[in-house]
């Protein structure tokens, strides 16, 4: 895992990684000040790098080792709050042990930039991916976004630190992959220069921070002010907006990877498309250019960006097709797919085929016929009208 | 695109297997992808790890379910199980020392070779893998080389002593001689 500590500064470099590396990678060219952990699987070989990185002298922040997630969350605000940029990451439980503070980081409007390695939630236990953890902090005021291969991982968490930090955006960003099928999978990733990231992401100015000087209160009661704090949140989500693009083009010029908040995939002239997050999104590539092979004029739209959510670009998008199926890995039981009831909420008033299609939870292996199958049944219950369907794909 | 699956248990360098092997045909200019799947426990589990390489880019992830190729490290696992999604076309590599008990079906393209006693003499340590991928490589000579595998090897175990190393290198290339 280690061997890449040979790299010289400055130098490009184009090797293997898993995603646990790669987000390691992200923390070290970022410089990142403080690095509150605690390990959870699939998230402890992010933490061993850097701790590694750290004994070696070639990460130079703070490695604090605290005794839980909550903790962790709260040193992280603690440490932003005095205005250096703070990174950590966690999974699945340890997601939800962050909850409370999550809700304080975005309040006092801390950019904390966070990785989740996505795992089921317990019980029964699982150490394999889906999204319930991450889903549960939509509401919780953090930007997200999701990543579908180990570049991505790379490439959005140094993107995150950017937009995070605008002083019109000041929100905390969550970015996630999954467990396993991106934590442990070791595929060609190429890792941006020292000097380049440098130039796209110099040193943290905070509008404001804590400084024993200038004495200074966060995070006090107000009561009758609160609803215009909470607004200010809103508003800094919808300044995001621009910010993110602004900041994926600025990305696409230095390093030629081109970035948007959603992804169209054979897109064109599609009649039915599937609407996919994360990990899972490549097999589906893969489903859809097998049942164009078939004759079947498929698409896919991937969400990348899900906070702030993007209804425009999402609406524009499938606007164009007749059917949409949704491939929610997630369940929030006796309401049935997340996404699902996004996207269903997104297109009201149009006519259209919307079905779910539930699968993949705690990390059940959804090969690409599976896929297929779903493709064709959305293209058989298009055909026949058939709409607001919700399947469950077991093996 | 080739899709392997290495069945074995944790401790006998399964996920090792897929990534020295992953290494080499990235230095033989494949795109690749390589990972491993395991539950809570470790050494004595079984373990199942996977490779796929192709010369475009690789859009399927997760469980190898049509292997063209399944190398067992350990045959006192279910080989209903090993076997699963296997063709007769799957070539089978099988490191056992007793293959007359094993009564396997359809044996053609099954090929059996006792790796562990050959780690046991070069490394000293009954890890079979790098002897099984010099099989491997012996087989795929027109697309990854006997010397990325070694340099893999090289890459891979680079925190070792060179002794465990070289002893690596020797055994791949005990097994690369050993393919019939």
């Amino acid at each position: 895992m280690f061997n890449i500590l040979g790299l010289q500064e400055g130098e490009e470099m184009k090797k293997l990684m898993d995603g646990n590396e790669a987000g390691a990678w992200a923390a070290r060219l970022a410089d990142v000040k403080v690095f509150p952990n605690f390990p959870v699987t699939p998230q402890t070989e992010l933490i061993e790098t850097l701790a590694q990185w750290k004994a070696d002298g070639l990460f130079k922040g703070d490695f604090l080792d605290v005794e839980s997630e909550h903790s962790v969350m709260s040193a992280a605000v603690a440490s932003e709050a005095t205005g250096v940029r703070t990174f950590t990451a966690t999974s699945s439980q340890g997601l939800l042990l962050m909850h409370e503070i999550l809700y304080i980081a975005s309040g006092m409007r801390l950019p904390v930039v966070m990785i989740n390695v996505s795992r089921g939630l317990s019980a029964p236990i699982t150490l394999w991916s889906d999204h319930n953890d991450i889903l549960d902090q939509r509401d919780s005021g953090w930007m997200i976004f999701f990543t579908e291969n180990n570049q991505e991982v790379i490439d959005l968490t140094l993107q995150a630190f950017k937009i995070s930090e605008n002083h019109k955006v000041l929100l905390p960003c969550i970015v996630n992959l999954d467990g396993f099928i991106l934590s442990y999978t070791k595929e060609p990733v190429e890792a941006p220069n020292q000097k380049q990231v440098d130039k796209f992401l110099p040193k943290y100015k905070p509008l404001t921070y804590l400084d024993p000087k200038k004495p200074m209160n966060l995070g006090v009661p107000v009561m009758e002010g609160y609803m215009e704090f909470r607004l200010q949140q809103q508003a800094a989500m919808e300044n995001a907006r621009e910010v993110i693009k602004k900041t994926f083009k600025e990305w696409e010029k230095k390093f030629g990877r081109k970035y948007d908040v959603i992804e169209r995939f054979m897109m064109d002239d599609a009649v039915i498309a599937l609407v996919s997050v994360g990990a899972m999104t490549s097999t589906a590539k893969a489903a859809v250019v097998e049942a164009r092979k078939k004759g079947i004029k498929a698409g896919l739209v991937k969400i990348i960006v899900y906070r702030p959510f993007p209804f425009k670009e999402l609406e524009d998008a499938l606007n164009d097709v007749v059917g949409i199926g949704v491939c929610d890995q997630n369940l929030a039981p006796g309401y049935g797919g997340i996404l699902y009831h996004d996207i269903r909420s997104l297109m009201y008033g149009y006519k259209r085929v919307i079905n779910d299609y539930i699968l993949g939870l705690g990390g059940q292996q959804a090969p690409k016929e599976k896929y297929v199958e779903i493709i064709e049944d959305l293209l058989e219950c298009t055909g026949k009208g058939e709409s607001g369907k919700v399947k469950y794909i077991v093996d | 695109m080739l899709e392997i699956r290495v069945h074995g248990r944790g401790g006998a360098g399964v996920k090792s297997c897929a990534e020295i092997f992953g290494k080499a045909a990235f230095l033989s200019g494949f795109k690749t992808q390589d990972f491993s799947l395991y539950g809570a426990e470790r050494r004595g589990a079984p373990l199942v790890s996977f490779v796929r390489i192709d010369k475009e880019p690789i859009l399927e992830r997760g469980y190898v379910t049509r292997p063209d190729i399944i190398i067992v490290l350990d045959d006192s696992l279910d080989f209903k199980h090993m076997l699963n999604g296997s063709t007769e076309h799957t070539l089978v590599l099988i490191n056992t020392s007793r293959r007359d008990k094993l009564k396997l079906k359809n044996s053609k393209n099954f090929i059996c070779v006792d790796a562990t006693s050959i780690a046991l003499e070069t490394i000293g340590k009954p890890i079979p893998n790098t002897v099984m991928l010099g099989l491997l490589v012996k087989r795929l000579k027109d697309k990854i080389t006997l010397e990325n595998l070694e340099k893999a090897i090289e890459e891979k175990l680079e925190k070792y002593p060179e002794k465990v190393i070289q002893a690596n290198k020797q055994a791949a290339k005990i097994g690369y001689g050993r393919f019939i």
